[in-house]
């Protein structure tokens, strides 16, 4: 769901830029108290794997494709949404100077989507039902809505813009990403979020009771 | 670096340079849920005619060194190529975002 330039006029794009950098600055801060030698590989390796899977498009329904955003994964792993913003915006960035995936005038609204909307929704989600579902299934519940919400986003940023009428391009956005928020999203980070946990529970334990800190 | 966060490093490494070969040749084609939205919402259905609209109003215009994860010229190979070396890149970023930005 990259929003490419274009799709918003650049004074608009320009105010989505001012909030990003504000969570990005934020994210920092995060990265500053909480980033210790143990999560610095963590990250790194969280970082080249969902930049490789966002580049692997999955089929769903009408002739579309999609892919997942991982912010939720980063933010349940390392103990905070700030890390997810950070991890999205250093993904954000490559694809879009490197690859041409989402805009540069537009990239503050694609770091305020995927990374910022993403990976609070879907970490708040994710820790408001762990305990009474259990940490697995709240991963996928996590990872499906913050995909979900950050779609509907980009759906009412586009609209604000002029270029999509509101009703219909919400209903657009929130079928195709409720599907692709299935497997792209909700599954893969449930495997991933077990698999760390089975290998690296410390890591996840760590984490779990330190709730979010900026 | 300790040795188990090696670890950790190596196996996510790993994870993602497998999945950037493959990603070339699984990955589906078809147009993504924006994409689409695009073409229905503002080409009428005709992606031809969303993507000279939305051209039309792109303020600045930017080139990228490889669009669309392929390098000009080089099929399926440049495709291998220009994921792997977005992979490695980013592994790099993050370990270098990470030493620069972590708690001292």
């Amino acid at each position: 769901m990259h929003i490419t330039d274009g799709l918003i006029p650049i004074e608009q794009a320009a105010a989505y830029w001012i909030i990003a950098l504000i969570f990005i600055a934020l994210s920092v801060r995060w990265a500053r108290k909480e980033m210790d030698e143990m999560r610095v590989p963590m990250f790194a390796a969280l970082a080249a794997g969902i930049f490789a899977i966002q580049a692997m498009n999955i089929p769903i329904i009408g002739g579309t494709s999609g892919h997942m955003l991982g912010g939720v994964m980063a933010s349940i792993i390392l103990g905070s949404p700030f890390a997810g913003v950070l991890l999205l915006t250093l993904v954000l960035l490559v694809q879009g100077f490197v690859f041409l995936d989402g805009g540069i005038s537009v990239m503050g609204a694609n770091i305020l989507a995927m990374g910022v909307i993403a990976s609070f929704v879907g970490y708040y989600a994710y820790h408001i039902i762990k305990e009474r579902i259990g940490m697995i299934p709240s991963a996928f519940t996590g990872a499906w809505l913050g995909l979900f919400i950050a779609a509907e986003a980009v759906a009412v940023m586009i609209a604000a813009a002029g270029t999509f009428p509101l009703v219909p391009a919400m209903i657009l956005m929130g079928l195709y990403h409720a599907v692709i928020g299935v497997v792209g999203e909700g599954l893969i980070t449930s495997i991933v979020v077990k698999a760390v946990m089975q290998t690296r529970p410390e890591l996840i334990a760590s984490t779990s009771k330190a709730g979010v800190k900026a | 670096m300790r040795k188990d966060a090696k670890k950790v490093l190596l196996a996510g490494a790993l994870v993602a340079v497998i999945i950037s070969l493959l990603a070339p040749f699984l990955a589906s084609s078809n147009p993504d849920g924006l994409d689409k939205s695009v073409i229905t919402l503002v080409g009428g259905g005709d992606e031809e005619k969303a993507e000279e609209i939305v051209s039309t109003n792109d303020p600045i215009g930017y080139k990228a060194p490889f669009p669309d994860y392929s390098i000009e010229g080089f099929g399926k190979a440049g495709e291998v190529m220009a994921i792997l070396i977005g992979t490695i890149v980013m592994l790099i970023i993050g370990i270098a975002a990470g030493h620069f930005l972590k708690k001292s």
